[in-house]
């Protein structure tokens, strides 16, 4: 059992000098209040007299809901055209811990699939429809769906698989090489560096 | 009522329920309120009953009598609520940016919740009831956490509080004073799933309701007395007026106030009595929904206990690739696109 004491919405969590909001609390007057039902967390800085104390409450199943800016998310690419590549969000997470019970709609803008020379990158030679991509999301978008983008080192494609419907596996931070095949190499945006992706969650989908 | 073309309909003007006969010696004894004016019934509450929607709550008011014997009409009326919230869950494709959470409460009775047969279809007196419900909620989820988002709060009740009192079997007719109740114990097994699946709100929002029963004439007016959750079955006849609120503790607030009939000059009694009802229930709302996260707190440590150990084991392998995990062959056979 926690040894943190669980706090249920409604219920005082100090005065607001010297604590601030953090996740799952919120201000009313000028005391904290918890919004959800869990565990409190209360983290204090280490220069202790000057900056507040920042409480927190975490959801006991999963730490988010719905993606926010910054998130690192798990989806796969169901359509490609010259400007943006769409994809389905499926789990939340760098190796995809929440997954998410509906698929949200996502974006990959031509733009944002790379850092340098962006103007020589082709989606449709960084993105098949069926990839199962790491990108963070940069915007809430519009009613349609959420900006992702894939422009750092330890995002872009993370699975693949080839006409012939083989396994393929990232042979440089560009390329992917078919496994047992014909050797074919196709073009892909993938990871610069190898991680073990927990994909356990991109399985259920 | 629009007929409902998809099922096979029973006929339109409602069917009777059979009428029993009964033995002789045995005299339909009419229940009575035992409790004291400001007690309230015990109540059942419990979180997480269905594991597929992301909160979940059971309510139920057990029946107060013993099932007399020798009569097969059951004399006692229960509420049993069930509550199921879907969400946060994306927008359709064609509705507009909201950068609030678009909450909807439906509520349902069961077909075969009430006396008289429900339909399938939901009627006027249904969405009333998700209209006030949902009136409730707003004042207490707090929607600007949620954007392009909306949640769905369905309520099913299975058996329904009874307008009046059946006497072995004669047709239940009553005022009305049973959804009174109902919407009281609505509110608070949406308050209680809503919590179940995450959703910040301000506080924990409780039903509670209140009536005025007649007592007696008194110099040419009619003299009423005010008493906290009104079974109707047990006050039959007697109810001149009744106030359900939805009432938050912390704040003091009350976010929803439907009251019905003539309250005369009692009406600040009979709020005062609804919330004092209402502060009642929280006590049992507090505490199903603290057993329900103590639950998922001890669930969610076990997994990440055995997580955990399962990870120690990988993680001695130097990974080199993605390919190296032999489990994957599998995932990319599988995955379907």
């Amino acid at each position: 059992m926690s040894s943190n004491a669980i706090a249920l919405p409604g219920q005082d969590l100090g005065g607001e000098p010297s604590n601030t909001v953090g996740a799952g609390t919120h201000i009313y007057g000028d005391h904290l209040f918890a919004s959800i039902a869990g565990p409190v967390h209360t983290t204090t800085p280490n220069p202790p007299s000057k900056t507040p104390s920042i409480v927190s409450i975490t959801r006991p199943t999963a730490a988010l809901l719905l993606p926010e800016v910054g998130t690192t998310v798990l989806g796969r690419v169901t359509r490609t055209n010259a400007r943006q590549a769409n994809f389905a969000i499926l789990a939340l997470g760098s190796t995809g811990d929440v997954v998410l019970a509906e698929p949200l709609p996502a974006i990959i803008r031509q733009q944002d699939i790379r850092l340098t020379e962006i103007d020589k990158v082709t989606v449709a030679g960084s993105f098949r429809v069926g990839d199962v991509v790491r990108a963070v999301v940069i915007s809430l978008g519009d009613e349609r769906a959420y900006f992702a983008s894939t422009a750092r080192d330890e995002l872009g494609v993370v699975m693949a698989v080839s006409e012939g419907g083989n396994r393929m596996v990232p042979i440089s931070w560009r390329e992917f090489e078919e496994v047992g095949g014909r050797g074919r190499k196709r073009r892909g945006r993938s990871l610069r560096l190898f991680e073990c992706a927990r994909v356990k969650a991109i399985q259920q989908c | 009522m629009q007929s409902d073309r998809r099922r096979l309909n029973p006929p339109p003007g409602g069917t009777a329920p059979p009428v029993f006969a009964t033995v002789p010696d045995a005299k339909p004894q009419r229940p009575t309120r035992t409790r004291k004016p400001d007690e309230h019934r015990k109540l059942f509450l419990r979180t997480g009953i269905v594991p597929s929607a992301s909160g979940s709550a059971y309510y139920e008011i057990p029946p107060q009598q013993q099932q007399q014997t020798g009569l097969l009409v059951p004399q006692r009326s229960s509420l049993k609520i069930t509550c199921t919230v879907h969400g946060p869950r994306p927008l359709p494709r064609n509705a507009a940016f909201s950068p609030n959470l678009l909450l909807s409460a439906h509520v349902k009775f069961a077909p075969f919740a009430t006396h008289n047969r429900r339909g399938y279809v939901r009627d006027a007196s249904e969405r009333d009831l998700g209209a006030h419900l949902e009136t409730a909620l707003r004042g207490v989820v707090i929607g600007e956490r949620f954007p392009k988002s909306g949640c769905e709060v369905v309520l099913t009740i299975l058996d329904g509080e009874e307008d009046g009192w059946g006497a072995g079997g004669t047709e239940v007719k009553g005022g009305g004073w049973g959804i009174m109740t109902v919407l009281a114990g609505c509110i608070t097994a949406a308050s209680a799933a809503l919590v179940d699946a995450g959703i910040d709100c301000v506080d924990l929002i409780s039903g509670g309701v209140a009536a005025v029963k007649y007592a007696g004439r008194h110099g040419g007016q009619e003299d009423g007395v005010v008493v906290l959750d009104p079974a109707p079955s047990e006050h039959d006849g007697e109810i001149m007026a009744a106030c359900v609120v939805g009432y938050l503790q912390s704040r003091d607030e009350v976010t929803e106030m439907w009251m019905k009939g003539d309250a005369g000059t009692q009406v600040q009694t009979l709020i005062d009595e609804a919330v004092k009802a209402a502060s009642l229930v929280r006590a049992v709302l507090a505490e199903a929904v603290k057993d329900g996260v103590q639950a998922k707190v001890g669930e969610a440590e076990d997994e990440a206990a055995m997580a955990g150990s399962a990870k120690e084991g990988k993680g001695k392998r130097r990974c080199s690739g993605i390919y190296e995990a032999g489990h994957l062959d599998d995932l990319l056979v599988r995955t379907p696109f």
